[in-house]
């Protein structure tokens, strides 16, 4: 079976070394692929380059990317907007500032929804429920009336997830979801993006650089280091057998790797 | 500072009644001369008195209060709009249609503001009705007045493009003037509205300048700055200090402005 998602990469902010050299990476349907490495290795600029975002950043961006059969390097910004949020969805590091601050919830949600639909008011409303609903969160009147200061920093995240979700995109891209949460918050969210990817078979790159949330969800870890992934294995073979010295590196620094991942990578194969 | 501006309100409030109902104030209009009482003093009849023409003042001043009142806000509006339109534009398409937009904003304030005004006016056909020219006068201003304006929301829209949510809101398909209405200009209101406020006086201003040269509204229409052309025949003997009230009205009008648009920022 062809993979969702194949992708072969080089980007470079304005001239400078390369931020992404050469880096390839392949995403199944349904999987969940973990991404992980040090801060400043290029896991963000990879998340932006997917959905052709960096020339925002004035960067320069090379390769392919291949996705549901075509080549999304290949398509003009116009039809590459309609890819955006429809079929490849992004949830952001940090909720609060990911949200505009001057949109109520309901008002960010209807846009969202607005950007890739047509349709009556009652059928938005319900697939606002929906999402809000899938995302375990409160689809009341007065929740959709609040602004993003009046919510917790766990439904702010969850909000996100639910507009990312919106249009239940094929792919969903998470660049750090859980790095600004409390511990149980963490878990809870993990624990959302597992139900999802059951629930609506979407494939989820979870890039993080927590590795034990990313043991605990993932079927397949790369590990990314200076622009490449130098490893990228099953979570079980990753854990048990590391090959590349940077992935023996990230394990050793794991206090409780024997015990807490070893079981969730178990548990997981 | 509260009791300042109360006033301030109630002043600016008495003023717009008093010029919607001017018909009931003054015994006739603001163009009737009546050349027998040229420049008359204060009486019952015109509580103002007259100008050189015989005119009664009360009647012209609130007349023009209400050309600049009106016009005023609407040139407003214009060179807002046109701010926000220049602005997000550039911001929206970035590199360099964005470096090239904030050289000519540059270039436009770096113009001497009163000599523009005054070329751009004496281009414009002078001899047309004095409606008319009073539309065009005020709709120059607003039209050249953005400037400032586009500077400020330039420089609030590059910051909020660099945010979050407007990644996001990229990220999940929006885009164009679409990004800019939805996204960027809800985070940019506040300043917008303390930009509308401000630039009112400075047309009123601006405004009485060009009327002072003679390139702003046309006779009989009056206007603040025809009314203060007046005073350049005043003189300290036989003076008649009616003369003075559409100066201090003009000062008051522009204070009162300042006094409300100061709670404004404070609470933006």
């Amino acid at each position: 079976m062809t993979p969702l998602l194949a992708l072969n990469l080089s980007a470079s902010y304005g001239g400078k070394s390369p931020v992404l050299s050469g880096l390839s990476l392949e995403i199944g349907r349904g999987e969940i692929l973990g991404l992980v490495g040090e801060s400043g290795c290029g896991k963000s600029t990879l998340a932006l380059a997917i959905l052709r975002l960096l020339p925002v950043k004035n960067a320069y961006v090379e390769g392919s990317i291949e996705f549901n059969g075509r080549d999304l390097m290949l398509l003009s910004e116009g039809e590459m907007r309609r890819v955006r949020g429809k079929e490849i969805g992004l949830v952001l590091q940090s909720p609060m500032s990911a949200l505009n601050p001057a949109l109520r919830v309901g008002a960010q949600l209807e846009e969202a929804w607005r950007v890739h639909q047509r349709g009556t008011k009652d059928a938005r409303k319900r697939d606002l429920v929906s999402a809000l609903a899938n995302a375990r969160l409160p689809h009341a009147e007065e929740f959709f009336r609040r602004y993003p200061a009046q919510l917790s920093v766990g439904q702010a995240q969850r909000v996100l997830i639910a507009m990312a979700m919106l249009h239940h995109p094929a792919l969903l891209i998470c660049d750090e979801p859980t790095s600004s949460l409390d511990l149980v918050t963490q878990s809870d969210i993990v624990e959302l993006f597992r139900e999802l990817k059951t629930k609506l078979a979407t494939s989820i790159l979870f890039i993080s650089h927590d590795l034990l949330s990313v043991a605990n969800l993932c079927q397949r870890i790369a590990v990314m280091k200076d622009g490449a992934i130098v490893e990228c294995r099953s979570t079980k073979d990753l854990f048990f057998d590391p090959q590349h010295p940077y992935t023996q590196q990230l394990l050793r620094a794991l206090p409780a790797v024997p015990r807490f991942a070893a079981k969730a990578a178990a548990a997981n194969s | 500072m509260k009791y300042a501006r109360t006033v301030a309100a109630l002043l600016l409030s008495t003023l717009v009644l008093a010029c919607v109902f001017r018909d009931q104030l003054t015994p006739v209009g603001y163009d009737h001369q009546d050349r027998n009482i040229p420049n008359a003093f204060r009486s019952r009849q015109h509580l103002l008195g007259t100008d050189a023409l015989g005119r009664d003042r009360l009647a012209r001043v609130l007349e023009g209060t209400r050309v600049s009142l009106v016009l005023a806000p609407s040139a407003a509006a214009i060179s807002t709009v046109l701010a926000i339109l220049i602005a997000g534009t550039a911001a929206l398409a970035g590199g360099w249609v964005e470096r090239l937009t904030a050289s000519g904003i540059d270039l436009f304030l770096s113009l001497p503001w009163l000599f523009l005004l005054v070329t751009v006016r004496a281009l414009l056909p002078l001899n047309v009705s004095p409606m008319t020219s009073a539309v065009i006068t005020f709709s120059v201003l607003g039209c050249l007045g953005w400037a400032g304006a586009a500077r400020l929301l330039s420089a609030q829209l590059s910051w909020l493009r660099s945010r979050d949510f407007i990644l996001l809101a990229r990220a999940s398909g929006c885009g164009g003037f679409r990004l800019l209405r939805r996204h960027l200009l809800p985070n940019l209101m506040p300043l917008v509205y303390a930009q509308f406020w401000i630039s009112i006086p400075t047309f009123i201003l601006a405004e009485a300048n060009l009327g002072i040269l003679g390139l702003g509204v046309s006779e009989p229409l009056p206007s603040w700055g025809s009314l203060l052309r007046e005073l350049d025949s005043f003189s300290v003997f036989g003076w008649n200090l009616w003369q003075l009230v559409p100066l201090a009205l003009l000062i008051a009008v522009v204070s009162c402005f300042h006094l409300l648009i100061s709670k404004g920022e404070i609470a933006a």
